[in-house]
């Protein structure tokens, strides 16, 4: 190759590494523009709701909550009467005990007064089989509950033997450390009955970190921030996820994930598509992406909801380790449901789904840290052959880390203006020094772990779900 | 270090996208340092703010109370002490901030108290002139703040209200139309429901529940004539019109639910069977009986849950015809049945299906 094509090659690598940049820089502005418009108009709408009525409603639908466990002998007992501690009446919990190797079940057993029952589940969707049986306390102050006990099958499988006993029209799908708030259910509940002309068929809630928060008898009393400076900095993260991104796909009804953590669906429609598929470690965004596909298909008008309020807390990985393994696993389960689904991507049939969502999860979510590890091993080689036009590249640097520590400042004034969770004196000082700081800290590892993930899809087949060591919530 | 002057020329010099670079970056600078000023100064107002209410809501909370428990035995007029603290409030009300914390007040009051307290509540918005500014919200250019007015006059029963409120039953936002829908039902019970007549924007689900609730809490009432309503070409309504019959236990509406049965709608369909069945139509099993087959699946599971409750032993055959029905549900429901009038046969059909697929649903239904 000639010195003139070289250059050319060059030319046309700068301008594909600005373009993407300059149309990542516009993507987060047009969603934050868009996250204020629904925000607001959120607030409005609820700013005069009245949830009495449906608590205590005889024709308010009935909700299922199914909890997929698997060794969570630890906190169990007291995640368990967290769940059955909802406001909401008309609602049943199932804990799907996924064969568990330490002693989940016999703490259920004696914390909970059960016993053993007939039972008869319709296979509508295909589980691995049942183990100890299905279990339900004698104490009518449990009524509430049920407890499944089968072969271990992963998450998804146990969530399936839940869709398959639920009598009820929706199901919440919830991680079982969870800490659910009392109203939740009331307000998850909303979007499916207040819409008129289209089908609610999945409404996904924001997931706040409980990391140093204080929770007793699974309520939520205080909200601090952490220490660490990971879960910090994780805080930051979903706060720009959940109150500015997930807030403007909702308002665009793009929405193509709804965390796993916490969600409620249409069970007609999840059944109907199969359940969760066991085969991949996301599958939560992938069940909603197979949701969303088959309502496109059968060109019935759908949406798929989005509630900002603070309604489930989870604990957020401390380490490093930790942190890397649940990331490479987010990376895995977004390349398979995008590889999946394929068909979807700049498919016109699809309307907005194939045109909008699909394109930008691909862009800027799947294939975003692979080009942004090739433009540095570009910048690499260019430093090594001293090629290095320092009056760009530091331009460049300085706009792009300034326009992320304006965006997270963005999220960080959105939270302020809504549910203003960091009250205490100091916090919102934390809150601006992080901005400043996340960037360094938390997205080099987020690349490192999104790199791993790409490797371990394609160049280690038989990694699964990595383990996340709990410590459990903490409790004042 | 570099002159401001010397920068100034080196950015001069740079290639035009270098200069909106950095041209960028500086506003994106103090943009940055503007928010988190900002940020500082508005965190620290609003903690003061919050305490600042606080402090109001205590004094209002204490005065109110002081209030309540100056009522004199005769509850149609007020004591002395209560018209002293109504003047109080007077000053207190103008201000928006401060009437929204006695408004709040009161409301968590109205929820706490019934009878008579509840009136007194009542009097105590009506003579401070807080009502005013719920019907000055009426005529706001914002939806939300009518919405918001509108709650405030039914939270208040200000039936004084209701020619302000009509206009807002049509309104195009679904959130005022239900708020001017639950004024017009939380004052006037079923009559307040003639809205109902002339309603072309459909109800969501959420708006009726919230309905159905409110007509629950009003004591003696009569019922109106619902036949119109479920003959409605609102969707909605009939929808609505179903609950009410069923909630109202409308036996003299079996004949229109009859008709219902072969609405064009599915989910008026599916409704009207569970209606039925609540109302024991036994009318309508043997015309569904006739039609099973060409009945969706979900009526065909709704007839069989009708049928579980008004079975005859002459409907022995039917329900054998459907034991080992594809779908489970009816399987499960047409064994049942079938346990239920002859337990012979039911046990005779367990015995030769022994070993076939179906043995685990025989058990389960046999231990029932």
């Amino acid at each position: 190759m000639d010195t003139s094509t070289v250059n050319i090659i060059l030319k046309i690598l700068h301008y594909l590494f600005f373009g993407f940049a300059f149309l990542a820089i516009l993507s987060y502005i047009v969603l934050s523009v868009i996250s204020a418009k629904e925000s607001i108009e959120y607030l409005k709408k609820n700013s005069f709701v009245n949830y009495k009525d449906i608590l205590s409603s005889s024709m308010a639908p009935t909700i299922t909550i199914i909890a997929p466990a698997y060794n969570e002998s630890l906190n169990i007992v007291e995640n368990v009467r967290s769940l059955l501690s909802n406001h909401y009446t008309k609602y049943n919990v199932i804990i799907v005990n996924d064969g568990s190797k330490d002693d989940s079940l016999e703490k259920l057993i004696e914390a909970y007064d059960l016993e053993k029952v007939d039972f008869i589940i319709n296979q509508k969707i295909k589980t691995k089989p049942l183990r100890k049986g299905v279990f339900k306390s004698k104490n009518p102050a449990f009524e509430k509950l049920l407890v499944v006990d089968k072969e271990n099958g992963g998450k998804a499988d146990a969530l399936n033997i839940g869709l398959n006993i639920s009598k009820s029209k929706y199901v919440a799908c919830i991680d079982v450390d969870c800490l659910l708030l009392e109203d939740a259910l009331q307000k998850m509940i909303k979007p499916f009955l207040e819409q008129t002309e289209k089908r609610v068929i999945a409404a996904g809630g924001v997931i706040r970190i409980a990391n140093s928060c204080k929770i007793q008898g699974g309520r939520l009393l205080d909200i601090n921030l952490p220490k660490n400076l990971i879960v910090q900095s994780q805080i930051l993260e979903y706060l720009r996820a959940f109150l500015l991104g997930r807030m403007a796909w909702s308002r665009l009804n793009g929405l193509l994930v709804i965390s796993g953590a916490f969600g409620i669906f249409d069970k007609e429609i999840a059944i109907k598509v199969g359940g969760y598929d066991t085969n991949t470690v996301g599958e939560d965004m992938e069940l909603i992406v197979r949701m969303r596909r088959y309502m496109e298909e059968q060109n019935e008008p759908y949406l798929v909801s989005y509630i900002p309020d603070p309604l489930c807390w989870t604990e957020a990985p401390d380490n490093y380790k930790t942190l890397i393994s649940q990331r490479n696993r987010w990376t895995r389960g977004t390349i398979e449901t995008l590889r999946k689904h394929r068909k979807i991507a700049f498919n016109k049939n699809y309307g907005a789904f194939g045109l909008l969502s699909y394109p930008y999860w691909l862009f800027f979510e799947r294939l975003s840290p692979i080009i942004e590890t090739i433009g540095l091993v570009y910048f690499g080689i260019l430093l090594a052959l001293q090629e290095v036009r320092w009056e760009y590249a530091l331009s460049f640097l300085v706009l792009a880390y300034t326009f992320s520590v304006l965006f997270s400042l963005v999220a960080i004034y959105s939270e302020e203006f809504t549910f203003h969770q960091y009250k205490k004196k100091g916090n919102g000082f934390k809150l601006i020094l992080l901005a400043a700081l996340e960037p360094l800290i938390l997205h080099p590892i987020i690349l490192y772990a999104a790199l791993k993930g790409n490797y371990d899809y394609y160049f280690n087949k038989t990694k699964k779900w990595g383990t996340m060591t709990r410590k459990g919530l903490a409790t004042a | 270090m570099m002159e401001p002057q010397n920068i100034l020329t080196a950015y001069k010099n740079f290639p035009h996208l270098i200069q909106i670079t950095w041209g960028t970056t500086a506003v994106l600078i103090i943009a940055i340092v503007i928010l988190t000023i900002n940020l500082k100064f508005w965190r620290a107002a609003k903690r003061k703010k919050e305490a600042n209410q606080q402090k109001a809501q205590a004094k209002f909370e204490s005065l109110i109370l002081e209030y309540l428990y100056s009522q004199n035995d005769n509850p149609n007029y007020l004591s002395t002490k209560q018209l002293v603290i109504i003047d109080a409030f007077a000053h207190p009300i103008k201000v928006k901030w401060k009437r929204r914390i006695i408004v709040k007040i009161l409301y968590n009051l109205l929820s706490e108290v019934s009878g008579e307290m509840s009136d007194i509540i009542k009097k105590f918005y009506f003579r401070t002139g807080l009502y005013k500014y719920a019907l000055f919200k009426l005529k706001s250019k914002k939806w939300e703040v009518i919405g918001k007015g509108i709650e405030q006059l039914t939270r208040f029963k200000i039936i004084e209200a209701h020619q302000r409120v009509k206009p807002f039953l049509n309104h195009p936002r679904d959130e005022v139309r239900k708020e001017a829908h639950i004024y017009m039902v939380s004052l006037f019970g079923f009559e307040g429901l003639s809205f109902l007549n002339t309603i072309e924007e459909p109800m969501s689900e959420w708006a009726q529940i919230e309905i159905l609730e409110t007509l629950q809490e009003i004591e003696s009432q009569e019922f109106c004539d619902i036949k119109l309503w479920l003959k409605s070409n609102n969707r909605s309504v009939v929808l609505f019109a179903l609950k009410l019959a069923k909630i109202y236990n409308q036996f003299e509406v079996n004949e229109t639910l009859m008709e219902l049965l072969s609405h064009p709608d599915k989910d008026i369909r599916v409704q009207t069977i569970e209606v039925l069945t609540h109302l024991y139509g036994i009318e309508a099993k043997e015309m569904l009986k006739a039609n099973f087959n060409d009945l969706s699946l979900e009526e065909q599971i709704s007839f069989f849950k009708l049928l579980e409750k008004l079975v005859m032993p002459n409907d022995e055959p039917f329900v054998e015809k459907h034991l080992f029905h594809k779908n489970f549900e009816i399987q499960l429901l047409a064994l049942k049945i079938l346990k239920s009038i002859n337990l012979d046969k039911f046990l005779h059909i367990k015995e030769d299906t022994e070993k076939s697929s179906n043995s685990d649903i025989l058990e389960y239904v046999n231990n029932l």
